[in-house]
């Protein structure tokens, strides 16, 4: 038996409407409970902030092109350099560091979840096993469906049902948590030579549009019962204007689930561009916000742009073969055969052009704008807008004006005429960041009933103490507090043992993988349906029988089974 | 201030040594703190070294080094050096002179892969042959070397001013494949031959004295102009390929069949 005595917390926990009472948190064999008996290890929080430990909904740290990332950026392994030492293994990288680095710094952040934004099916293999390198953090692989061949013929025919059937199948086949969508039809009409502009657009050979793939998608989701909505990335991203597009997706969004959202955007900040080329180049984070308000079955996260060297990652072939136009640096496309693609080059935002500078502006915007904290969620869609060690300067802009004032001084001086950031005077308190940063997300993604996200009885037992004492700081205006308190928990606590304390990794750990398999009825089993081994064996390069990812390459996991209506 | 480094004798004089402390910022402050890696274990400086000192100094510029002994497989010698003067008299290992921003090494023997990689400034000489990646970029990297000089007397391997962004190489033999790839600027002469120099060539000089074999069909052909002794240089300029503004000039040029 494994108890813990976390004393003196301050406590933080807005899933259970806790908002700063000081009180103690026991655990015993990595649960919450009532009360845990005398000989219990003790941690004195000494009145600190404390909060459930942090969930990333949307990053990207494993899978095959995280490391292609790395492959082609050497360079980039010159930073973030530490030896080997204790139970920590050595680590390199910055924008695109090695699985240990990325969770060494989530955990010292106070991050015990992530969720890995996009791993291809047929590339599962890779993402688990980086998964099971990243040993502090729980793990979930949202899969890739946007140019799915069988999805997209099953959606050109109006047959959810088998959409739902096909989407089920693979979850449980490569062992992912949710449906995620990039850029849907988009990377698949480009592998003939087309772009999408927008939802309305039909992808070559399939006769079907955008528009057509989400809302079945979005059906398909809530038949199998999935704990998370579908996670879009949507059409035209990062294009000049392109917010009409972002707006019109969100109209389509039926609200299907009392629960949670029924559509879960992705880093929104690169859809809300107004303008009708670069040179017009502008926010209108004001009307996407205004969506979003307006229709609660849509969440959003910021996807906030901050300064300085990082690498662009996504699914989203032709709009990096755009950033390739722009940029002239090194540049790597990739095609997953009847799924998806990817691409990857690495980025410079700097202050000094104008155009990153209302990037960053519109991130923020949008944080600031939507009302509902439990809407509008906190990430740099890691490493696109930054690396995601960035995460505590964007805590520090939301809840301090002064210390966004002072930023924006420092931007190119013809931003202001392009974005409403200065006359927002909103500042975020600890109850919202805490939502921001971790009770939203775990709402959002379905997993407050497995215990992630929330300090109740029965909850996991993952805690972050930051060294932050709420009633003494200022936010507003001791900024600089904030950033160091967030960037460096004195205690990260996951499932119930200390992890990291003061910036030191205590625990070799190890973490869970949680993956859905939805229980579909007999008739609709893919893998008994012969046109669907058909159309596999003829099209795949692999076997239908090799393609499921073996149990071997789970370590310890969560199964979250759940009945489908199909 | 004079330190003269000897090499002591070594069971297995093949590891290498990695000896980024041998730098005259470090030296004048004297030895006994300083170790070097041999393989995977630490050792201090004068367990590798017979060390002789003289004299003192108050400023980096009055340091002077020399190492003598096998340094064949001493790496990272001068690396990050900002002024003084290191002399190695026999062969250098690789990384010598990597990032150094002021001062000067010179290598009476050979000098191994990535002499003088990424240099901001400062004179570095090797007498003998340079290997692979001499004065180059790291990889990865799009800027490599940016100022300073680096003077071959021998020849150097492939690869040689990849990515240069500033300053002046000059090879005195023959250099190998790929010399002055992805170059962005500065100068770099070749006296004698090479293959296929300067692709993606975007900006800077680079002079061919002798023969370059396989030259790249991406570079356009502009005129006949006078080279130093009074030879006949063709000028190009590229790489079309890389929209590239550079400059090649070249004695004599084969494509390739």
């Amino acid at each position: 038996m494994n108890e813990l005595l976390v004393k003196n917390a301050y406590v933080i926990d807005p899933i259970n409407h806790i908002d700063g009472e000081v009180m103690d948190i026991a655990v015993r064999d990595g649960r919450i409970v009532e009360d845990v008996g005398p000989q219990a290890e003790v941690i004195d929080a000494e009145g600190c902030l404390t909060l459930p430990g942090g969930v990333d909904s949307h990053t990207h740290v494993c899978g095959t092109k995280v490391n292609f990332g790395r492959y082609m950026s050497p360079e980039d392994m010159r930073a973030g350099r530490e030896v080997r030492r204790g139970v920590k293994h050595a680590t390199s990288g910055y924008s695109v560091p090695t699985t240990y680095a990325n969770s060494y710094r989530y955990a010292i952040m106070g991050y015990t979840t992530l969720l890995e934004g996009a791993m291809a099916p047929l590339e599962a293999r890779h993402t688990h096993e980086e998964f099971s390198a990243t040993p502090l953090q729980d793990m979930m692989a949202n899969t890739l469906f946007d140019g799915n061949w069988g999805v997209m013929k099953a959606v050109s025919e109006g047959d959810i049902e088998r959409v739902a059937a096909i989407v089920g199948w693979t979850l449980s086949a490569v062992k992912g948590f949710g449906i995620k969508l990039t850029n849907p039809g988009g990377t698949e009409a480009w592998g003939y030579g087309k772009d999408l502009r927008c939802i309305k657009d039909e992808v070559p050979h399939f006769g079907v549009t955008p528009a057509e793939i989400i809302e079945a998608m979005i059906q398909a989701c809530e038949m199998l019962r999935l704990p998370h909505s579908v996670h879009l990335h949507c059409n035209n991203l990062g294009t000049p204007g392109n917010y009409a597009c972002t707006v019109g997706t969100f109209n389509l969004v039926p609200d299907l689930n009392k629960k949670r959202q029924s559509l879960y955007a992705t880093h929104v900040q690169f859809h809300s561009y107004g303008g009708s080329d670069w040179k017009t180049f502008r926010s209108k984070a004001e009307p996407v916000a205004y969506t979003v308000n307006n229709r609660p079955q849509i969440v959003i996260d910021m996807g906030q742009v901050m300064f300085g060297k990082t690498t662009t990652m996504t699914a989203d072939g032709p709009m990096e073969f755009n950033l390739y136009r722009l940029h002239h640096n090194k540049w790597s496309n990739h095609d997953v055969e009847l799924e998806t693609g990817s691409g990857i080059i690495p980025v410079l935002y700097r202050k000094k052009n104008l155009v990153n500078s209302i990037m960053w502006a519109i991130g923020l915007e949008l944080g600031l704008l939507v009302k509902d904290p439990w809407r509008c969620l906190l990430t740099t869609d890691n490493p696109n807008g930054a690396p995601f060690v960035k995460y505590p300067e964007i805590i520090a802009l939301l809840m301090s004006k002064k210390y966004r004032d002072a930023e924006f001084a420092t931007v190119h001086r013809r931003t202001e005429s392009r974005v409403d950031l200065p006359a927002l005077d909103r500042e975020m308190d600890w109850n919202e960041i805490a939502v921001m940063t971790r009770a939203g997300q775990a709402k959002a993604l379905g997993i407050t009933g497995i215990g992630k996200g929330h300090l109740g009885l029965g909850a996991e037992a993952d805690i972050a103490v930051y060294p932050l004492k709420v009633g003494e700081i200022d936010p507003a205006q001791e900024y600089q507090k904030i950033i160091d308190g967030f960037a460096r928990a004195k205690w990260t606590v996951k499932r119930g043992r200390p992890v990291a304390r003061n910036g030191e990794i205590l625990v070799h750990g190890e973490n869970t993988t949680i993956w859905v398999d939805p229980k579909i009825s007999p008739e609709h089993d893919m893998s008994r349906d012969p046109k669907f081994t058909e159309m596999f064996n003829h099209w795949y390069s692999v076997r239908m029988s090799n393609y499921p990812v073996q149990d071997e390459y789970l370590k310890r996991n969560l199964r979250i089974e759940t009945e489908a209506t199909i | 201030m004079r330190i003269v480094l000897t090499m002591k004798e070594r069971t297995n004089p093949h590891i290498p040594i990695e000896a980024e402390k041998i730098n005259p910022a470090f030296l004048m402050w004297g030895t006994d703190e300083l170790t070097v890696w041999e393989g995977n274990k630490e050792r201090r400086l004068d367990e590798v070294f017979e060390i002789e000192m003289e004299g003192t100094a108050t400023s980096v510029n009055e340091v002077e080094v020399v190492l003598r002994g096998d340094t064949s497989r001493v790496k990272r010698v001068g690396e990050y050096m900002d002024g003084g003067r290191i002399t190695i008299e026999g062969d250098i290992g690789m990384h010598c002179a990597n990032f150094m921003a002021a001062g000067t090494i010179e290598v009476m023997g050979n000098a191994g892969g990535w002499f003088a990689r990424e240099l901001r400034g400062g004179t570095v000489i090797c007498r003998g042959d340079a290997g692979h990646y001499c004065a180059a970029g790291y990889r990865g990297e799009k800027k490599g070397m940016r100022g300073g000089k680096v003077e071959v007397f021998g020849s150097a391997g492939d690869f040689t001013a990849e990515h240069l962004f500033g300053g002046e190489v000059i090879v005195h033999g023959n250099c190998g494949d790929m010399p002055g790839v992805d170059m962005q600027g500065g100068f770099l002469t070749i006296h004698g031959d090479c293959s296929r120099p300067c692709g993606n060539m975007t900006d800077g000089r680079c002079m061919v004295l002798g023969c370059a074999s396989e030259m790249l069909p991406t570079f356009k052909k502009q005129d006949e102009v006078n080279g130093p002794d009074g030879l006949s240089l063709t000028h190009f300029t590229g790489d079309v390929a890389n929209r590239g503004k550079g400059n090649l000039l070249v004695r004599c040029y084969q494509y390739l069949e």
